[in-house]
């Protein structure tokens, strides 16, 4: 019976943490369109939410005015441009509206096909 | 009373005059006219950091091309050309694909190392082993490029002709960026803004990273040792690029020629009249409009670039590398603008003279080549006056 309690309260757990994820995948997400990053000819402005697949937070640190995230995604525009894989670095910073993006890094950029 | 009325009528008559003058053409590397204080203040700052030469300790490498902006833009005034040549590399995957080889250091291939990484046998970075095809490309002048940044995507996309629709041999399509835009900078038009240039011209070209570039260059896709970099990352911050954006958009298109030679005159008036002729006009569209923009500088503006802004076939002799939408052979209408500051001629820096560059177009610029060359003495000449004005 006691098993089966933890089982139960590890399983809400996880399932909200996820939930949670998720959430904030699809905040950032929409707070990437507008945002640039890289340059010249390796240079990605998030136009809508579309673009970017299979989002993924790689790792996040945070203190009171700024939060960092290390994120994976695809990237595709058009079938005609090709997709990319890329790796990124998004700064956030506490303004008293919320949290905002400052910048978008790119960290590498792979044409996948 | 009489005096009071012709001192009014004299001050109306000033300010009149005043008001309805063409504002004067900017000298050679000055700024735009009618920029407002504030922006002329922007402009001059933002070529102090164009002028602004790195060394390793505050970000320069360890793999660079050159060790400023003005380094490759210098002649005869900042923001003009440079001797340099550079390396590009990419791999085509026929019948459409290209792979600018993000992952292994392209498309801009380093042709510097600091004393660092020189410490470590490299010297720079070798073409990706990836690559199907090397390119080598010049430092174009930059006077005028704020107008062509302010011109409407609708504009480049109304000259477009994929198919030849109209049957004068002559194509024309806008390349398109990886994130799916109209492209119009670069040899290739892969970079849609003046913007985005700046931002990958930092890293790429003087290994400075930023907050948009946050990583160094890698050496085909190996990064470098963290002991050749002393620097913090990033080396630079978004308002210097933006500060360098500022100065390149103001920077004022080159001054007409003025011919003071009745003879010149008549010749440089015969060579126009052969530019349209040959068609030569078909691509090096002379004239476009910018949109309206909150600038007034750059206000429905018309700018003599002498350019389409799209991209051709310029047949196989000048084929080199693919880049985004455009394949080896095709390149973007190379802007004249400026074309008198040049030493070296085509993308690439090959030819010596005008002449010679004229001779080497190929593909769609076929017949009109054939037209210059069938040209008597005469005619060639005229022609090659009249672009000796642009």
């Amino acid at each position: 019976m006691k098993h089966i309690f933890w089982l139960i309260t590890m399983m809400v757990l996880g399932t909200r943490a996820l939930c949670a994820q998720a959430a904030e995948v699809d905040k950032m997400k929409a707070d990437l369109i507008g945002q640039s990053m890289g340059g010249r000819e390796k240079c990605w402005n998030f136009k809508s939410i579309e673009q970017s697949k299979e989002l993924a937070i790689k790792e996040k640190t945070e203190n009171p005015q700024k939060r960092v995230y290390k994120i994976a995604l695809q990237l595709q525009a058009a079938k005609a441009t090709g997709k990319y894989a890329a790796k990124a670095r998004v700064e956030y910073v506490k303004t008293p509206t919320g949290w905002k993006i400052k910048h978008v890094g790119l960290l590498s950029l792979t044409k996948a096909e | 009373m009489k005096a009071k009325s012709v001192g009014a009528v004299l001050l109306l008559t000033t300010l009149v005059h005043w008001g309805c003058k063409t504002p004067k053409q900017p000298a050679l590397g000055e700024p735009l006219a009618e920029l407002t204080l504030e922006q002329r203040a922007q402009f001059y700052e933002g070529k102090k950091v164009f002028q602004r030469v790195f060394e390793p300790k505050d970000g320069l490498g360890p793999l660079f091309n050159g060790n400023s902006c003005a380094e490759c833009h210098e002649a005869p005034v900042v923001g003009g050309v440079g001797d340099e040549v550079e390396v590009h590399a990419t791999r085509f995957i026929g019948p459409n694909g290209c792979d600018p080889l993000f992952h292994q250091g392209g498309p801009v291939i380093q042709q510097k190392a600091t004393p660092l990484l020189q410490a470590k046998g490299v010297d720079k970075e070798p073409v990706p082993p990836g690559a199907t095809a090397q390119a080598h490309r010049s430092s174009p002048p930059l006077f005028g490029f704020g107008l062509v940044d302010a011109i409407p995507e609708a504009a480049l996309l109304s000259h477009e002709d994929p198919n030849d629709a109209n049957g004068d041999g002559i194509g024309g399509r806008a390349n398109r960026t990886i994130d799916g835009r109209v492209g119009r900078f670069g040899r290739k038009a892969a970079v849609a803004t003046l913007f985005d240039f700046n931002a990958g011209a930092f890293p790429q070209e003087m290994g400075v990273t930023t907050p948009l570039s946050p990583v160094e260059e890698t050496i085909n896709g190996a990064p470098v040792q963290p002991d050749t970099d002393p620097a913090p990352d990033p080396e630079i911050t978004v308002e210097e690029i933006e500060k360098v954006t500022a100065f390149v958009r103001f920077l004022a298109p080159p001054p007409p020629q003025v011919l003071t030679n009745s003879q010149d005159q008549y010749l440089a008036k015969r060579g126009q009249e052969l530019f349209g002729y040959l068609k030569c006009a078909s691509c090096h569209c002379p004239k476009m409009q910018t949109g309206p923009n909150v600038i007034r500088a750059l206000d429905r503006k018309t700018v003599a670039l002498y350019s389409d802004l799209l991209l051709h076939d310029m047949g196989p002799g000048l084929a080199d590398i693919c880049l985004e939408q455009a394949h080896p052979s095709e390149f973007r209408t190379e802007m004249l603008m400026g074309l008198r500051f040049r030493e070296k001629f085509l993308h690439d820096g090959s030819a010596r003279t005008v002449a010679e560059a004229i001779e080497r177009h190929d593909g769609e610029a076929q017949k009109s080549r054939d037209g210059y060359k069938a040209l008597s003495n005469e005619d060639k000449k005229a022609l090659l006056k009249f672009l000796g004005t642009i």
